[in-house]
């Protein structure tokens, strides 16, 4: 591959027998936005985390160390206080933005581990859209309440920005691109501008995906059937997005259990190794299409991930043709083909055509994906139930389950600076 | 003149927010000038605008003016109202343009001045100013070689 040594595959990871292992999984109930009230943000946090805990059989007093990312609200340090965790030698947040960093943050779990620094090291996620404003607005930028009739609205002029993102998105939101359905339709339209993409392709992404969901008593809209007619009957956001494009708003929790090979031959059910991770952006892709459309064409259509891929595949010793399970970010259709493409399952432009062709499909697809029913379908968890669905499916516990399922590759968001993972069968 | 434009957006759309290295770009904008920021070493643009070259890595720039005139690179009709205030106002377009003599460097901003569903990748614009405030005019584009006036 002409990796370069000091980005090689051997020297970045973990020998074999010192590869972190997953050993816990825990979730909330999964609600539409607004759709829990009996709980904070926070509290389903912990719940989430204490359910992760006793998936593995471990104790609060067994965890030195927290990740998370995104920005977390839920900070570590009040979580590890108000947990009681005896000492916390280990807390991390993942810079990359958004939904980039579920993976990311699994992996500076694993890295934690690895090197000593922490052994049992816990990755949590909650978020409760109808408790906060919704995600992905900018900063500073929600919309603001509606003015009285009879007071004028002030003209507006130039702020003082507060974030380097918010002088960024200052170049978007006043033209009226309030958040990422409409930047990823323009990265989508672009894709179908060049390659032909349709919205029948586009539309296989959410009926395959929903179809998986049905099977999922966890999945927000598990009883809720929908065929390429309700898809493309589906109102119109954001050309070429209709409402069915875009994931889910919702409230709920998960979190995940990072800890030693040894520590997990001892745990209850037993560890999925983290056999590589990668995480990082191409050069001039920015913090992504949201707030950067000046970089080079070929890394404008696609999911920016292509030399994250690259790196993953080669320190798993592994590569798409091995996988048998994927769990790929799905925020908005469009992007999921975008990272088929960039994760090698089909060629550049073609990402529409295979998942037409049915390759995502449970359980007779080439490659099986989102078999819990993803953003789109189960819940929007910024990803890291997806990384919960791949520990499922290497434990033989999916409600779509890959027959002996030996490695799974899961994904964070497309279109910002992203991370990955592939996990396997220990 | 400044302050006297046609209007396509309600004045509640969110203000720009600017830092040290692009209140430039929104003071040319509230004269009508379209620039972009360009390296003063190397000649690479960029935008958004930077603290440095990320070409040559030298950190002084220099704004540098635009025809005004641009091609679509991509786009999409925002057919939801995500503002109480845009009810009226949708559809509206959202396009990236990448203008010429921009050296590659491209621009999210909206196609005004004709039926949302005429635009299309690869169609020839021009800058359109519209004024936010006394302080804050925005680049939009139409398409080109339209009259004025002629909608």
């Amino acid at each position: 591959m002409g990796r370069r040594v000091v980005s090689s595959g051997g020297e970045a990871s973990a020998t074999a027998s010192r590869r972190a292992s997953i050993v816990g999984v825990g979730e909330t109930r999964y609600a539409k936005w607004g759709g829990i009230t009996e709980a904070s943000e926070y509290q389903l946090a912990v719940q989430s985390v204490l359910a992760a805990l006793d998936d593995a059989g471990l104790s609060v007093d067994d965890v030195d160390g927290l990740a998370s990312f995104a920005d977390d609200r839920n900070e570590a340090t009040f979580l590890a206080a108000d947990l009681g965790i005896p000492e916390l030698r280990y807390a991390t947040m993942s810079w990359l933005p958004g939904g980039g960093g579920a993976c990311a943050a699994v992996s500076n779990a694993a890295t934690a581990v690895e090197t000593g620094q922490a052994e049992v090291v816990v990755v949590y996620r909650s978020l409760c859209q109808g408790q906060f404003r919704r995600f992905g607005r900018g900063p500073g930028n929600a919309a603001p309440k509606p003015r009285p009739e009879t007071r004028p609205a002030p003209r507006p002029g130039v702020r003082r920005a507060r974030s380097l993102l918010e002088a960024h998105v200052a170049f978007t939101m006043p033209f009226g691109m309030f958040g990422p359905p409409i930047a990823y339709a323009m990265v989508t339209k672009r894709h179908m501008h060049r390659f032909g993409t349709t919205t029948e392709q586009l539309g296989a992404v959410a009926v395959t995906t929903r179809a998986h969901a049905a099977r999922n008593p966890r999945a927000i809209m598990g009883e809720r059937t929908m065929t390429m007619d309700d898809y493309l009957a589906s109102r119109m956001v954001s050309d070429p997005f209709r409402l069915f494009d875009c994931c889910l708003e919702s409230d709920g929790a998960c979190a995940v259990v990072v800890t030693t090979p040894e520590r997990a031959a001892d745990t209850r059910r037993g560890g999925v190794t983290i056999l590589a991770s990668a995480q990082g952006t191409l050069r001039g892709f920015g913090h992504g299409q949201y707030s950067n459309v000046s970089m080079p064409d070929d890394d404008y259509a696609s999911a920016g991930a292509r030399q994250v891929a690259a790196r993953l595949w080669g320190r798993a010793g592994v590569g798409p043709g091995d996988v048998d399970v994927a769990e790929i970010y799905d925020h908005f259709t469009g992007l999921v083909l975008l990272s088929l493409e960039d994760f090698g399952f089909c060629g550049r432009g073609e990402g529409g055509p295979f998942a037409a062709s049915g390759a995502m499909s449970w359980p007779d697809g080439s490659i099986p994906t989102n078999t819990h029913g993803g953003s789109l379908s189960e819940a929007y968890v910024h990803g890291l139930n997806h990384v919960v669905e791949g520990v499922r499916q290497l434990r033989g516990d999916s409600t779509c389950q890959v027959e002996g399922a030996q490695t799974c590759l899961v994904t964070s968001a497309a279109g910002v600076p992203t991370s990955a993972l592939v996990l396997a069968r220990t | 003149m400044v302050g006297d434009t046609e209007r396509w957006f309600p004045d509640d759309m969110p203000p720009p927010a600017a830092n040290a290295e692009t209140a430039g770009w929104w003071e040319a904008c509230a004269a009508h000038r379209l620039v972009v920021q360009r390296c003063t070493a190397c000649g690479a643009t960029r935008h958004p605008p930077g603290p440095v070259c990320p070409r040559c890595r030298v950190t002084t720039a220099e704004w540098a003016e635009l025809p005004g005139t641009g091609t679509v690179y991509t786009f999409t009709v925002v057919r939801q109202a995500f503002l109480p205030s845009l009810a009226q106002t949708v559809p509206y377009v959202v396009a990236a343009v990448e203008p010429d003599g921009g050296g590659g460097a491209r621009m999210v901003s909206n196609v005004v001045g004709c039926d949302p569903e005429e635009v299309s990748v690869g169609m020839e614009v021009e800058v359109v100013w519209e004024d936010m405030g006394p302080e804050l005019a925005l680049p939009r584009f139409r398409p080109r070689g339209r009259l004025e006036g002629d909608r």
